[in-house]
């Protein structure tokens, strides 16, 4: 065990953890700095840096990284570090490695949201579609709660219910597109297959200020989420007030989501697979959340450079790449479960 | 002096019709207690009430004089520990971090783990034996370790109270002795009063020095071994015709049915 000290202040963590934790931020760091400087157009690590802070350092440069760059790797990094966050949330809860956002209909509630709001406000403000999608998450997570709700909840009825509402809510979704403007539903689809390119610092905003707020509340509740999966009996007699954190962690991992989605439309795979790929490194008997933040964001932001720097003729979205790799990571996981292996 | 743990006209039940029926009982400090009854008498339920899992539609259940669920259930935590009869360990957890995590009502956000936390885990791995198979993951271990690691984590949260429904079930019988031996020494060193929801009416007359013998929602007898299980008492609220024979080690009464097997002296009308 290590104790990590502010004052009086301190969080205990495994060696491991910390160890692994160390070694993502690195990873991290170092994949922020290809961002930056590797492309089309080759910048030094030093000019790439400075330009990312916005020191001028010439005319191509500065737009090249300080409008196009660092704000695509930074939106990228905190998008994948919420779905992590998003998704660990959700497995611990219901104790099923199988519950994401983008698995159980949450992401899908989110896209129907925003592209419902495009059509009906013909939105172009970011912050409008961040709402439509956060709306119909909601919306989405409590239609799935009520249809899988029975003395409490289920986590196998609660994974098929989240399932049948990613259809309905794609449905809904393709319903509104094909209602759309041609120009309007062109833009949808666009984003509607999950995308980092184009965002900007704005994007950054949201997406710090998201994250600002909920990962202090999630880490909050930290301690809660290790002992309910344990059972509700035992959490409850460990002294855990286990209904308003379990709202609480509920509902910050939808936000999570829904924000996520109105950033970059909905991205496939990073929340189901970071949280699992964290446990693995780290050994942690149960949720590691920290981990999980910074695997989604190592994977997010991996997957956006192999994305942009695949020939021209292989070129894929990052949602449609993040579902090439994070399908086959699927199928493992059901062929595991039917062996009846640990998941 | 009134014990630290009694309800008062407590109607418990899971919002259809009432499963434990207005029962007042006294559980005596420092002691051990065995719950029985029959299925569905409500036994678990009362232990569920007893540790605020429950609240009942009328009556209370008394902690040190108040209501308990008028106190915040951090505070519970630290005077009620319950086992539950069969909670769930995260895969790949060690018998020493899930022992820790019985220390979680006394920790608090970003205050690390203290010198206070350190010593109850040990001693709790102590007393339990544990202590050389502290880093083994709980999945490995044998059903009798198993429990005596969830007893250690009940134990390292440090509470004057410990309830455990059912904690010989699924053991075979050289396990179960060992759990219930390890309940009495905790009860006899550390003067732990401890309430214990038990199928075993020989256990129960061994191990326990108060039993409350629960039938259909009430309490049909409470006293000492001797006193409540007696062949009138039993055969009633079991609903099974029983003998009543003398332990010849510890003198405590053991129940067995009064017909030969497959039933054919057992009728006595």
């Amino acid at each position: 065990m290590r104790i990590l000290r502010l004052g009086p202040l301190g969080i205990t963590t495994h060696r491991r953890t910390f160890a692994v934790g160390l070694v993502m931020l690195a990873a991290l760091a170092g994949l922020f700095i290809v961002a930056l400087t590797v492309g089309k157009s080759d910048i030094t690590i030093l000019d790439g840096l400075r330009a990312a802070v916005g020191i001028p350092v010439g005319a191509p440069t500065d737009f090249i990284v300080g409008q196009v760059r660092a704000p695509r790797a930074l939106t990228a990094i905190l998008v994948g570090a919420m779905l992590g966050l998003s998704g660990a949330i959700l497995q611990s809860l219901t104790r099923n490695p199988l519950a994401s956002p983008d698995f159980i209909g949450i992401s899908a509630g989110a896209g129907t949201g925003a592209v419902l709001t495009l059509w009906l406000i013909g939105a172009s403000s970011l912050w409008v579609v961040a709402g439509g999608a956060i709306v119909g998450a909601l919306i989405a997570s409590a239609l799935i709660l009520l249809l899988s709700w029975r003395h409490g909840i289920v986590p196998l009825r609660l994974i098929l219910a989240g399932i049948g509402m990613g259809f309905v809510a794609q449905a809904a979704t393709q319903y509104f597109l094909t209602r759309m403007d041609v120009h309007d539903a062109g833009n949808a689809l666009g984003w509607l297959v999950g995308s980092t390119t184009g965002r900007t610092w704005t994007h950054v905003t949201v997406a710090a200020i998201a994250l600002a707020v909920l990962a202090p509340l999630v880490l909050w509740n930290a301690r809660a989420l290790r002992t309910m999966e344990m059972g509700d009996d035992t959490a409850r007699s460990l002294g855990i007030s286990v209904g308003p954190a379990r709202a609480t962690l509920a509902v910050s991992s939808v936000l999570l989501a829904a924000s996520a989605v109105a950033l970059t439309g909905p991205i496939a795979f990073i929340a189901l697979v970071a949280p699992a790929l964290a446990l693995r490194l780290t050994r942690n008997a149960g949720v590691t959340l920290i981990p999980s933040a910074l695997m989604g964001a190592v994977l997010l932001l991996a997957a956006d450079q192999l994305a942009q720097q695949m020939p021209d003729t292989l070129q894929l979205p990052v949602g449609t790449f993040t579902a090439v790799v994070g399908a086959p990571y699927l199928l493992w996981l059901v062929w595991r479960a039917s062996r009846g292996g640990p998941s | 002096m009134t014990p630290t743990l009694k309800t008062s006209e407590a109607v418990i039940g899971y919002g259809g019709p009432p499963i434990v029926r207005g029962v007042d009982v006294e559980i005596p400090d420092g002691q051990i207690t065995a719950i029985i009854g029959p299925n569905g008498c409500g036994k678990s339920t009362l232990l569920r009430a007893l540790a605020r899992l429950l609240t009942p539609t009328e009556g209370t259940v008394l902690l040190d004089g108040t209501d308990i669920h008028r106190i915040p259930t951090r505070e519970v935590a630290r005077r009620v520990g319950l086992l539950p009869q069969s909670p769930i360990a995260p895969a790949g957890i060690t018998v020493r971090e899930l022992v820790a995590r019985g220390r979680t009502p006394h920790q608090k956000v970003l205050r690390p783990w203290s010198p206070e936390d350190e010593t109850a885990v040990m001693s709790a791995l102590h007393s339990t034996q544990l202590t050389d198979i502290a880093d083994e993951s709980v999945d490995q271990l044998s059903g009798g370790q198993r429990q005596r690691a969830w007893i250690a984590m009940a134990l390292a949260q440090d509470t004057p109270v410990m309830l455990l429904d059912e904690p010989t079930t699924y053991l075979d019988i050289a396990h179960q002795y060992e759990v219930l031996d390890l309940l009495h020494r905790l009860h006899h060193r550390q003067a732990r009063t401890i309430v214990m929801v038990v199928h075993d009416l020989h256990q129960a007359a061994r191990y326990a020095h108060h039993v409350i013998a629960m039938s259909e929602g009430e309490v049909a007898a409470s006293g000492a071994p001797s006193e409540v299980l007696t062949e009138q008492l039993v055969s009633s609220v079991f609903g099974l015709d029983v003998r009543v024979l003398t332990d010849p080690v510890t003198g405590t009464p053991v129940v067995i049915p009064a017909h030969s097997p497959g039933g054919h002296d057992a009728d006595p009308t």
